[in-house]
């Protein structure tokens, strides 16, 4: 891995100064006129790639011998990830106010 | 990257604490998962039955606590003892398929991270379906149906509502600096931590070894002095604030800003005000529109001026679910940034000592594997619990 090259340079250094980009750009984001939307839209833009960019490069799952089989363990968990974002995360929108009175915010009984 | 320093498997391994044969790819013959294990359920049972909404209900639940721990603990021990002797050279490797060839570690290390990865996704789900599902408390309070319905925290019941701490956070550069800050050093320490791995995986001969021994532990330092910096931060984040001086070259005004905590974004939060900026015009035109509805509100206004209204009247809320929500991830988040402290001062001082060769360089991978983690998490983190 150390070996490759990314645009001639070393390929950690590369991924690093790209990851410090993103970040900024991330903050910028935020703190410029943009609508929510938008906001959400640039901030998921840029998490995917340096979620990819540490993963793939940081964490070895990238230009290994062994990178192939440990990209699919670390794939495992997608189902029950795609489970839980999706099925209670995104959907079921009665999860907040048509779950039983114990079980909704607002009772705690403390 | 990876299997270019590890002994094989026909190597006897000897311990003190039970059979522990590698020979020829021999499992790990250990009590110590399942002693561990026991004690867990027992410490977790009794946790569980001793305590009832924060109240303690069965005292005679304490002892069986303590018993818990100590098993635990004592499997620990046994772990530790069994693998004491292990100085990290000889690397096991995995035989069956699918991982086979590849160190158990460093699969055991992956399957960690992925268990891990699991308890990260229940918080994201917990988060989006409450941050989803819930109104923000700034769209209720701008509808002015909270003055309608008397929620308001002299006569009513409170509104349960969502309170993004990227309210709070996000309102100007001074209130994103700790979070930002410590977003750039979680990257800079992952790149510090594969630095110490590369200096510490060159070949014997290719580098002098006091270069090799300063490099690593200079690498593994600024990792972890990037982690204190980290949880500091979040300190100050959350509970302490910071001060602004007046700089007027820079245009800045002396003001303080104020830590989460502070701000009222607790667990016990009762109410809910707008922050920083926020202006009561939409408000003001409801209340102008619908006087006899307003009533409350109009008696707690304190002036109306160019069509602002400013008001002592405040919202009765709920947003423990926000708090909590909020708390609860970037402080698992947080406690994760603490244990890889714990193993950072470790790495540092074996370090600084010259313990790592290529040989035993792995230990550096393994934790880097760790680590980078918690930086992967909080790539997610610092967007959505931050920011937006």
């Amino acid at each position: 891995m150390s070996e490759h090259k990314i645009f001639g340079q070393d390929i950690y250094w590369a991924n690093f100064i790209g990851l410090m980009v993103l970040t900024a750009i991330e903050v910028v984001a935020v703190g410029s006129e943009f609508s929510k939307a938008m906001t959400l839209f640039i901030l998921v833009g840029i998490a995917i790639p340096k979620f990819i960019m540490i993963a793939a490069i940081f964490m070895h799952l990238w230009g290994d011998k062994d990178s192939k089989i440990l990209t699919l363990t670390a794939l495992f968990p997608t189902f029950f990830i795609i489970v839980m974002v999706l099925f209670i995360g995104l959907t079921h929108p009665e999860a907040t106010t048509g779950l039983p009175e114990w079980c909704r915010p607002g009772y705690y009984k403390l | 990257m990876s299997g270019d320093y590890h002994g094989d498997d026909d190597h006897e391994h000897q311990s003190a604490w039970g059979p522990h044969d590698w020979s020829h790819g021999a499992p790990h013959n250990s009590w110590a998962p399942i002693i561990m294990s026991i004690g867990i359920g027992i410490f977790l049972y009794t946790v569980a039955s001793a305590y009832s909404w924060g109240e303690m209900v069965d005292p005679a639940s304490i002892p069986l606590i303590f018993l818990g721990l100590m098993i635990s603990f004592f499997g620990m021990i046994i772990w530790w003892r069994q693998d004491a002797s292990f100085d990290g050279i000889y690397e096991p490797r995995a035989t069956g398929t699918p991982f086979q060839n590849i160190q158990i570690r460093k699969v055991a290390m992956w399957m960690f991270l992925m268990s891990e990865m699991m308890v990260f996704t229940s918080l994201f789900s917990t988060y989006m379906r409450y941050r989803l599902g819930l109104t923000p408390c700034v769209e209720i309070y701008e509808s002015g149906s909270w003055i309608v319905n008397s929620q308001t925290i002299d006569s009513g019941e409170a509104v349960n509502c969502f309170l993004p701490a990227s309210e709070l956070i996000a309102s100007s550069w001074f209130h994103i600096a700790p979070g930002a800050i410590n977003t750039f050093a979680l990257i800079i320490s992952s790149f510090t931590i594969v630095q110490a791995l590369r200096w510490a995986k060159k070949p014997v001969g290719s580098v002098d070894e006091e270069v090799r021994r300063k490099r690593v532990y200079r690498y593994l330092g600024s990792t972890w002095i990037l982690a204190i910096i980290f949880l500091t931060l979040k300190m100050v984040e959350w509970f302490v604030g910071f001060y602004i001086p007046e700089i007027e070259f820079l245009g800045l005004h002396e003001h303080d800003i104020v830590s989460l905590v502070n701000e009222g974004y607790t667990i016990h939060a009762d109410h809910y005000h707008p922050h920083h900026g926020w202006e009561d015009t939409h408000l003001a035109e409801l209340a102008a529109a619908n006087p006899s509805e307003f009533e409350e509100y109009f008696a707690n206004i304190a002036s109306i001026e160019g069509g602002y209204v400013t008001t002592d009247a405040v919202m009765m809320a709920d947003i423990r679910v926000s708090t909590s929500t909020f708390f609860v991830t970037t402080g698992t988040h947080g406690a994760h940034v603490f244990i890889g402290i714990i193993g950072l001062t470790y790495m540092t001082w074996k370090a600084w000592t010259g313990g790592y060769t290529p040989q035993n360089a792995v230990s550096i991978e393994y934790f880097g594997l760790y680590w980078h983690f918690v930086d992967l998490i909080w790539v997610l983190v610092f967007p959505f619990f931050y920011l937006y």
